[in-house]
């Protein structure tokens, strides 16, 4: 268990800078997850973490201990790569011994530090097969069985789990998460998934383009997303955007009309800032519900006309797609089933309080108050 | 395999197969009728080489004579030569994989200054043809000493870019990344990450360039036919020759009386294909992929 602090650690390739000044603290024992697009520049920070990529400006600390230059094999880091990165040439145990044998640590550690590694991931059939003769999530297992007979302060992943098919990834997701309740060790994942980053994570670190966009706990990035780009990106199916603009401001309320619809317009309590222009406007789709025209919706719920375009029916869930005059479909999802088809007129209500509105920057100028309706 | 059974079970040979086999056989047909011409003609006599028709088998009883005219001439010296010839040939094809293969390795995952020079110096040295150094060769092993020694001609071939070269490509792309990431941070150092990662992983590559390394120092005739000049130091090619011409064997002159006539000649010939062949098989399964399956996805 130690901290993990990076103090303005920043990243170029020659001219090309790929991670702006980054400062983060991970606790001891801590799981954080870094979630991100690709080429956000997640993999490269984790490999500055672990030594495998130089730093280009700042420091690294682990365990308050500077290793801003150190060897990888010094910083007392065990990384589990996307690929496996398995020894060919080595037998299961070897593979799990390897780093053991490079320490000259005595045979008979050794060998019970591999069999415990493999009880506690269920390889111990195993042992003597070669890689090539493992499935993709036995693989991964022995690549976490390297990490762990290591002790690390610091556990590093690369989307361990990418590689796996779906069944899988979701036992393995939970046998990580069992990892660290058991060895209670720091863990930083990376992930593009953010189904895991939200199930494995203590905390996120949400990139893109190589700068933080925001960090905080799972739940609070998704009710209390700090831009856009948050917004979008934690949370599945993703926010709905419908451009909007406001229409007139003061420190206390403001209108807002929406791009969508017949111009529905609508107001809101106090935005940070109240600037009349284009703003855009984020609801969850699990915050707007369809129905019939012609009942009477409840006070101050907005009610915009929308043709319903597909729907999807997974059983317990049901998203529709529907078309209310923006740029883009909006996404709804609803429990159970509906009583919708294609090309239906219907009614999407949304409470106001649901939204989520971002200035033309992207930033974050009020958050949703009310918790997404539960239907 | 599954495409060869797929085509002869439903006997689906069309058009473009039969073009593709026919070319393949006058292609074996013009190649391979020299070399099966040369092993017949090990088992003929002068008399039936000169009259009979070129395809004669001719007896074993035949050549077994012609070997011991062969192996008659000074005192078995063919042997001693042969034995040379393995001297060098296992001389130079160590140090040239011990100078290739790390040479190869270092060019291919360190970047250092002067690397893309070295490269391209490579590139040169391996199309540059081994003949228009022999006399500066020559020179220099002369200055030193080492003229018409072992060690000089095994120093001289040991010099082999075409394996640097070889092992360069290699490992530009093996092992994967992650693995040597890996390993860095299981502990390894840059040294060890060679000796304990890269070269188990490269037994592929160290064949071939051993079997061509065999291949250019078992029938290295020019650069041995000028360094070594006393016949006990001889290697095949350049024994065989001396002795060849000074038979007379191969020429309509006189005969000088040695038992060395087209027969025995013939049989060196064999006697200096044969290891190559036998060292190409050995090599052949070694030189496989698959050595890196299980360590990525895949
Ligand atoms: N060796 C390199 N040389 C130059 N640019 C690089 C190098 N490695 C990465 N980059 C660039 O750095 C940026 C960040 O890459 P990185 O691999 O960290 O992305 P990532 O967030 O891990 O993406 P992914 O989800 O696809 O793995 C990318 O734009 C990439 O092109
Ligand atoms: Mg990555």
């Amino acid at each position: 268990m130690a901290k993990v602090e990076l103090k303005g650690v920043a990243k170029s390739f020659g001219a090309v800078r790929v991670l702006d000044p980054i400062d983060l603290c991970v606790e001891p024992g801590e799981f954080v997850a870094f979630v991100g697009p690709s080429g956000s520049g997640k993999s490269t920070l984790l490999r500055m973490i672990a030594g495998l990529e130089s730093v280009s400006e700042g420091d690294v600390l682990i365990g308050g201990e500077e290793v801003t230059f150190a060897e990888p094999s010094e910083r007392g880091t065990a990384m589990v790569f996307q690929s496996y990165a398995l020894y060919p040439h080595m037998n299961v145990y070897d593979n799990i011994a390897f780093n053991l044998r490079l320490a000259k640590r005595p045979k008979s550690e050794i060998d019970a530090q591999v069999r415990e590694a493999a009880r506690t991931l269920r390889l111990e059939d195993l042992l003597e097969r070669s890689p090539a003769q493992l499935s993709g999530g036995q693989r991964q297992r022995v690549a976490i069985g390297r990490a762990i007979v290591r002790h690390p302060k610091v556990f590093l992943f690369d989307e361990p789990l990418s590689n796996l098919d779906a069944a899988l990834r979701v036992q393995m997701r939970l046998e990580i998460a069992r990892l660290h309740r058991e060895i209670g060790a720091t863990m930083i994942y990376v992930t593009h998934d953010q189904v895991e980053a939200m199930t494995l994570a203590d905390r996120i670190v949400a990139l893109d383009d190589g700068a933080i966009q925001q960090t905080g706990a799972p739940l609070d990035l998704y009710a209390r997303p700090s831009n856009r780009f948050v917004a979008g990106f934690i949370g599945s199916p993703k926010m709905n955007f419908i451009p909007a603009e406001v229409i007139d401001g003061t420190r206390a309320g403001v209108g807002l009309r929406l791009h969508a619809g017949d111009g529905t317009s609508f107001g809101l309590g106090a935005l940070k800032s109240a600037k009349a222009g284009p703003v855009s406007v984020g609801v969850r789709p699990e915050a707007i519900r369809l129905h019939i025209a012609g009942g009477t919706p409840p006070a101050g719920t907005l009610e915009i006309p929308a043709r319903v375009d597909s729907v999807e029916r997974l059983g317990n869930v049901t998203y529709t797609y529907i078309d209310v005059g923006s740029d883009e479909l909006l996404t709804v999802q609803s429990g159970g089933d509906v009583q919708l088809k294609s090309g239906d007129q219907a009614l999407a209500a949304i409470q106001p309080e649901s939204f989520h509105v971002f200035d033309a920057a992207g930033k974050t100028i009020l958050s949703a108050s009310a918790a997404p309706a539960r239907t | 395999m599954a495409t060869t059974a797929r085509i002869f079970g439903n006997k689906r040979v069309g058009f473009g197969q039969w073009v593709i086999y026919a070319l393949i056989g006058i292609a074996g047909l013009f190649y391979g009728t020299p070399l099966a011409w040369l092993f017949l003609a090990g088992t003929r006599s002068g008399s039936s080489l000169d009259s009979d028709p070129p395809f004669t088998f001719g007896s074993f009883e035949q050549m077994a004579q012609s070997w011991a005219n062969l192996a008659s001439f000074n005192d078995f010296q063919i042997l001693n030569w042969a034995l040379n010839s393995l001297i060098y040939s296992v001389g130079g094809v160590t140090l040239s994989l011990i100078a290739c293969i790390p040479a190869g390795y270092a060019l291919a995952t360190s970047d250092f200054p002067g690397r893309r020079v070295i490269l391209i110096l490579t590139l040169v040295a391996m199309i540059t043809p081994s003949q228009s150094i022999v006399l500066p060769i020559f020179l220099e092993m002369n200055l030193i000493g080492l003229n018409n020694t072992y060690l000089g001609l095994i120093l001289a071939t040991g010099f082999f870019p075409f394996g640097v070269y070889l092992a360069y490509i290699h490992f530009s792309d093996s092992p994967p990344k992650g693995v040597l990431d890996s390993a860095r941070i299981d502990g390894c150092s840059r040294y060890q990450l060679f000796t304990h990662i890269a070269l188990p992983l490269a037994r592929p590559i160290v064949s071939l360039v051993a079997f061509f390394s065999f291949l250019a120092n078992w029938s290295n005739y020019y650069l041995a036919v000028v360094l070594l000049s006393d016949d006990k130091i001889y290697n095949l090619p350049v024994g065989l020759t001396a002795l060849v011409s000074g038979s007379g064997a191969l020429t309509n002159l006189a005969a000088t009386g040695m038992p060395i006539k087209k027969p025995e000649v013939i049989l060196a010939a064999i006697l200096v294909i044969l290891p190559v062949l036998v060292v190409f098989l050995i090599a052949q399964r070694f030189v496989r992929s698959g050595m890196l399956s299980g360590a990525e996805k895949g």
